[in-house]
């Protein structure tokens, strides 16, 4: 009971630091709900916090060579997968949206639609990200590294590819950086 | 013992490949069968590996990436995925085919202990 709680308050900072910026994009609706949710049930924070001890006590496992198998009893709840992914999509669309006014790049063109976000830089190639809800994750076309799939780790607040261990948000910053010459911030 | 199995993909994900190397006393492959659910991509993708691990040594399939399968196929950015799926069921194989091989010897040496340790009981 006293290890569960003071869990939760590690946990709870964390969780209350992404409302402001979900409030931010997805309007008044969704933050007023936001704010019920979060003074409302304790019972909700117990079950989040539960699923997070489960969480880290099963998926540590992070495998760098071979092929990776999902572990089903640890998948995100869909609901969750959802505001996580669409938050991160629709960051990294807003912020590459900016970076392409900055650089001069033959071609660039961002469109996210049908839940995809496509990346065209012209010759240097198009980067395709996309939910794949099944297995809870982002998957990453890159001209780069080629295809990636990332799964949400909650101890590190990113979404990380298992094999390699490299994280969506700084693989991007660095690839972009290369591939367009201008540096880019996106975490 | 000298068939690798190699069963990748999620069901979920519309994407499952099996993929069969049958190996030859020399440690090379002599032939390869698959069989795949999924988009046309990942079907080209299982049928480029089959045709690729024939005649080759297990450290040469490993050395086959999915960015030459992707690159064979012409495979637009979002198919990236399928040839990382054939990737893997070529390592998934090899592996099971490791695994067999390993069993198969572990079994042989077990027995020849057990045979020594009734010698001595008897």
């Amino acid at each position: 009971m006293a290890t569960a709680s003071r869990f939760l308050l590690r946990k709870l900072p964390r969780f209350l630091k992404l409302s402001p910026t979900l409030l931010r994009s997805n309007g008044v609706r969704v933050s007023s709900n936001l704010i019920q949710d979060s003074i409302e049930p304790l019972d909700s924070f117990w079950r989040i916090g539960s699923r997070i001890r489960h969480d880290s006590l099963t998926t540590r496992s992070f495998s760098s060579q071979g092929p990776a198998s999902v572990d089903y009893s640890s998948v995100l709840q869909e609901e969750e997968f959802h505001k996580l992914a669409n938050f991160t999509i629709n960051h990294l669309l807003e912020k590459i949206e900016d970076y392409g006014d900055n650089v001069q790049i033959d071609g660039f063109d961002i469109d996210y639609g049908n839940e995809v976000l496509t990346l065209k830089l012209g010759s240097l190639g198009t980067y395709v990200l996309n939910k794949q809800t099944p297995n809870r994750q982002i998957w990453m076309s890159s001209p780069v590294s080629g295809p990636s799939r990332f799964d949400w780790d909650r101890d590190a607040n990113a979404w990380i590819y298992r094999r390699t261990e490299a994280k969506l948000h700084k693989l991007l910053e660095e690839e972009l950086e290369n591939l367009c010459g201008e540096p880019i911030q996106l975490s | 013992p000298n068939v690798g199995t190699g069963l990748v993909g999620a069901p979920q994900c519309g994407d499952v490949m099996k993929l069969q190397v049958k190996f030859d006393g020399s440690g090379q492959i002599i032939d390869a069968k698959f069989k795949t659910f999924g988009c046309g991509s990942a079907i080209a993708a299982s049928s480029v590996a089959t045709e690729w691990v024939k005649g080759k040594s297990v450290e040469e399939v490993l050395t086959i990436k999915n960015s030459q399968i992707a690159k064979h196929l012409s495979l637009p950015p979002v198919k990236l995925h399928c040839s990382m799926l054939a990737e893997d069921a070529i390592k998934a194989a090899i592996k099971n085919y490791k695994e067999k091989q390993d069993k198969a010897n572990g079994e042989t040496v077990e027995t020849i202990d057990s045979t020594y340790l009734h010698g001595i009981g008897s």
